[in-house]
This record gives C-alpha cells, structure tokens and sequence, in this order.
C-alpha cells in the first residue's frame, strides 16, 4: 500500500477534479452525439499549447492552458463555419480540423524542440501525473467549481436544448448562445484535463464515463452525477497508478481504468446489461410451459384448418416470445408432437400428435366447438 | 405602445418567402388563419409545410414577409403559441420519464434559475391527464409507444395554455385508436376558443378532422373553410399529376362522381 505522500494527494485531487468536470460536460456531449467534437477540440488544443509555451516562456502554465483554450475555442468555430458555410457533413468537418489543428501542432511542437523548458511539452501528449506538481490547485479547484456552478444554474436550459433545441427555440430560449456556452465550459473542461490525459486520449475521459452512467441510470440528473463519479474514480485510478511507475504516461492509463467501468456497465448493469438481459431470456425460456406450446400448435391448426397442419419452428419462437427448442425435445421425447423437416429448404416443422391432442384434451375440444 | 398589426387574425403572413441554396422553398406566402379554427395544412412532400410552420416560429429565417401573431411579432408573442414538432426530430433514447418531457414545456415561462416546483408539476400532470397518460407520468420515453410519444409532445405543447398550437404532422405514424384520441383532444382545444393549425398528411380525412384548409405547394393554392377548398380543381392545382385517386376522395361541389357510387 502506497504511503499518501503529499504529492499522491495533490496528484489525486487534480485528477478527481479533472474527472469529475470530464464526466459532467462529456455526459451532455454524448447527449447530444457531438462526442467528436471533444475529441477535435483536444487535438486542436495542441498548437495552442505550444504557441503559448513560445510566448510566454516556459515556466507559465497559465499561458499554456490559456494557449490550449483559443487554440480549441477556433478549432469549434472553424468546425461551425465549415459545416455552415461550405456545407461540410459533420464529419467531414470533424476530420479536416482535427487533422489540420494537430498536424499544425505537431510542427510547431518538433520546432521548439531544443528551447529550455520544452521537454516539458511532452506533458501535453499523453499526460502526466506529475504534472499537477506545477499546476495551482486552487486555481484548478476554483475554476471547476464556477464550471459546475454555471452546469446547475443552466441546468433545464442544457436539458432542454439536449433534448430538444428546436423546441427550446420556439420558447424563446436563446438556444445557439447556449450552445456556445456549453461548447465553452467543454473546451474548459478539456484544457483543465490536459496536463493529466494529454491531448490524444481527452476525448475517452468526456466519452466513457458518460457512457458507463447510461447503463445504470434512467434520468439526467443522476446520469449526470453518476458520469462525474466515474469520471473521478477513473481519473484517480488512472493517476495514482501511473505515477507509481517512472515513466509510464498517466492518459492511458486513465483510459484503460474508464474502459473497463464502460465493459463492467455494458455486462452488469440492471436492465440494459448484458447479463441482466440474458437473464430475461434465461427466464422467458423457463416460464414457456409444455401446455402453451401444444396450444400454440393446436390454434394454428384450427386457424388454417387443417388437423396435418405443420408449424415451422422459427414462428414458433416469434409467437411464444423465446427459443422453444428446449420445450419442442422434451415434447417430442413424451410422443407428444412430431418433428419433420418440410418445405423448399427443408425446414425444421413440427406439427400435433393424437396423443398431444388426446392431452390439451377437453380444453381442446372446447375450442374446437367455439371456433377458436 | 406600438399598434397591433391585423389583431383580430390568430396568424398572419405576408409575403413570407424562405429559400434554401439560393432556392426558394416557400414563396410569396399570404396566410391568414382566424381565431377559434382547427385549420389543416396539406400539400404534397416538398410543398413547405413543415418549413411554413418553422418559418413562422422564427426557427427558419424568411428572406422575406412578416409574420403577425394576435397582432404581435411572434417574438413578443411566445406565451401564446404552442408547438408540436414531427416526432422523429428527436432522440427518444434521452434519460427523462414523460413528466420531465411535459415540464420542459413550462421552461421558457419559468425564466433563467428557476427550477420546477409543485405548481408546475401539476400542470404538468393536469396536461399528461388532458392527453390520457396520467398512468404513464414515470415512464420512461424510450419505453412508449410511438402513439404515446405523439401524446406526450402535445401534453407538452398544452402545459404552456396556448391560444394557438401549430403541430407538425401529429397522426403520422399512429394507430387508429390514437389518431382518434388526438383528433378528440384538438377539438377539445378548439371548442374552448383556442386556435389549431395541424400540417396532415391523410387527404381521406381532412374533411371529417377539419373546419378550415390550407393548401400548400411553395405558393399557396387556396385557403378557407374546408367546404369551400376541399374541391378537385385545388387538389389538382396542388398535387398535380401525384393525386391518382381524387376520384375516389369525398370532394365539396365540383367533385367527379365516385366510381361505383
């Protein structure tokens, strides 16, 4: 068990604050299927950090982030501006400035190379645990909190437009102002995450906590809170682990941790997991008695009246709600109902026995009076 | 105070034209509704219905034409309308139950930092009972059918007591039963003097539904009482040559006889 030295804690702070806002903007991101965009505006924010280490020198982080938040800021207006004005596809748009913006950013970034101070640039790549160390974590806490102060105060005007901008807008609320302002509070968002996740991996800390809370939660509000925790947890696992070994990049490590809460969501959450429906299945298939079976049979003999009638296994399945193969063997076993293959390509078909019929017994023969 | 331009007219357009690359979408439209009307929208696809109504709403900018509601801007006179939009423009995957969806429409009211209380959570339980789905009030939207969803929309549009609903093909994709309840709930509307204008996509049943017609292909084609409108020569001015069966439709005074009949 690792000693809370100082630094673990700073360490752990940054990286809860950081996951908590990721997790927050990125659950109304995911919302609103603009999850690239985070992912644009983090790519983009590395030209900005590079342009702000050259001006300023490279000891002033403020500038650097300050760098970051432009450069991401006009990679989202030019984003606008192409699907708007040149008719781009969303894509289309994402793809041209996310390469254009980094690619930019990787050139400028192999031209400072050599400066003193630059090789702490590298940070920005993939993240850093140590990092926080030069960052004031006042400052960082104090920004977080007007970030999440302005989420609450906003909070049914971003529901609404998340759900509904058009509406939003035929009430007067000022919807593309809002837009801006919720794209602004992402790119803080991203920025305040840099130093710790890098520019290449942001975008999975606004996406997978977001997407984790979705399976277990059905209202915004708690999928909201439930993404900012998953967000800190992963945040923490990811910058906790990674500084306990030199050199290993703290962004990935994050991202592996925020993964698997999405695999362990997609597998055990209530409802929509994977195993939860399974189970359903599971049950359906256990509930389907042998009688409603020999009745399904029996109505669609008198439906096509015809007492040969076959009734192919497939549709048989579609109307009793699950797989009944298991029932159709035990039913055949006890001489029941007969199974042939019939048709062009042969398919399984199963149809009636005396005996299954001398068993559905008088209920049968009272449907076959009533015409059922 | 500035004076009211046609106040007595529920909705008044003149001259709106709204055009889309350089093309014209709708144009040169002169649309008066009155008051206290259950008005139909019809017109064939590509006519401009859905982009009159956004048009109107200030959700699409016009190149041209000036739009009055009860005599006012629409800015001024949000209060007043209510808006149903089409049923798909929206991700019914969102987390939120119907209630929330019904509260929504009582956001532009409430104001900046205002949160929902009581008042508001029964009207919107009021609004959800108008539409039948006072049972349903928890659900989640992703679990409703598409008829319940429709109604969900309108409860929501209802909630803000409007004195003029626009709704944007509201029985698309509904069962009978449903299409029924809607057009019930309308009427209620229009018989406590409000004003309903519905963009419809079902000729067979704009004459039974309906007491005033629009129809619409970029340009007006005729507009009034639907026992003046609803005749051959419109529905083909309208539709042109897409309109195979205008026979068999049930047409005020010139209609062709039905075949058979």
């Amino acid at each position: 068990m690792p000693e809370l030295s100082h630094t673990l804690v700073t360490v752990a702070l940054a990286a809860a604050l950081m996951g908590t806002l990721a997790g927050v903007l990125g659950s109304f991101l995911v919302l609103r299927g603009q999850a690239l965009l985070g992912d644009v505006i983090s790519h983009a924010a590395l030209p900005g950090v590079v342009l702000g280490f050259m001006v300023s020198g490279s000891r002033d982080f403020l500038s650097i982030l300050l760098g970051a938040l432009l450069a991401g800021g006009l990679a989202g207006l030019s984003v606008q501006w192409l699907r708007r004005g040149a008719g781009l596809k969303p894509d289309a748009a994402l793809g041209v400035v996310l390469a254009l913006f980094f690619a930019a950013g990787i050139v400028l970034y192999s031209q400072v190379q050599g400066r003193p101070g630059s090789a702490g640039l590298q940070v920005f790549l993939f993240g850093q645990a140590a990092s926080v160390l030069r960052t004031d974590l006042m400052a960082m806490a104090l920004v977080a909190a007007l970030v999440l102060a302005l989420v609450l105060a906003l909070w049914k005007e971003f529901q609404f437009i998340t759900f509904d901008a058009e509406a939003a807008r035929a009430q007067g609320l000022p919807v593309s102002a809002l837009e801006t302002l919720l794209g602004v509070l992402v790119a803080v968002a991203i920025v305040l995450g840099l130093a710790l996740a890098g520019v290449v991996l942001m975008v999975a800390m606004l996406i997978a906590p977001a997407v984790a809370a979705r399976q277990w939660v059905d209202r915004l509000a708690s999928m909201v809170l439930l993404a900012a925790g998953f967000g800190a947890l992963a945040g923490v696992a990811g910058a906790v682990i990674s500084a306990q070994a030199a050199g290993l990049a703290t962004g990935p490590v994050m991202v592996l941790a925020a993964s698997a809460l999405v695999a362990l969501s997609l597998l055990f959450a209530p409802g929509r997991g994977l195993l939860a429906r399974l189970a359903l299945r599971w049950r359906a298939r256990r509930a389907l008695h042998g009688r409603q079976v020999l009745a399904a049979l029996h109505g669609l003999e008198l439906d096509h009246a015809n007492p040969d009638h076959r009734s192919e296994e497939t549709m048989l399945d579609a109307y009793l709600g699950t797989r009944a193969a298991p029932q159709l063997e035990r039913l055949a076993r006890e001489g029941l109902i007969r199974r042939e293959r019939h048709g062009p390509e042969g398919r399984i078909h199963w149809e009636l026995t005396d005996a299954g019929r001398a068993r559905l017994g008088a209920g049968a023969a009272d449907s076959d009076r009533s015409g059922a | 105070m500035t004076a009211l331009h046609e106040p007595h007219i529920a909705c008044h357009i003149e001259d709106l034209t709204v055009s889309y690359h350089e093309q014209p979408v709708l144009w040169d439209i002169d649309l008066d509704i009155p008051p206290g009307v259950m008005a139909a929208v019809v017109g064939p696809n590509g006519a401009g219905k859905s982009t009159l109504i956004k048009a109107v709403l200030g959700l699409v900018r016009p190149v041209a034409g000036h739009v009055r509601i009860f005599g006012e801007p629409v800015a001024r006179a949000r209060r007043r309308v209510g808006y149903v939009p089409q049923r798909q423009s929206v991700d019914w995957d969102f987390p939120a139950t119907a209630l929330d969806v019904v509260l929504m429409g009582l956001y532009g009211r409430l104001g900046w930092f205002r949160r929902p209380g009581r008042t508001e959570r029964a009207r919107a339980m009021t609004a959800l009972a108008e539409v039948g789905l006072e049972d349903y009030a928890a659900r989640q939207i992703s679990q409703l059918s598409g008829g319940q969803q429709q109604r969900v929309f309108i409860a929501r549009a209802l909630v803000q007591e409007a004195d003029l609903y626009f709704l944007d093909e509201p029985m698309a994709g509904v069962d009978a039963v449903t299409e029924a309840a809607i057009v019930t709930l309308l009427r209620r509307q229009r018989d406590a003097g409000r004003t309903v204008v519905v963009v419809h996509h079902d000729l067979q049943t704009v004459a039974r539904y309906f007491d005033w017609l629009v129809m619409l292909n970029k340009r007006i084609i005729a507009q009034g009482p639907v026992s003046e409108v609803y005749t051959a020569e419109n529905l083909r001015a309208a539709y042109g040559g897409q309109l195979a069966l205008i026979n068999a439709l049930d047409l005020a005074g010139g209609g062709e006889a039905r075949p058979g009949a």
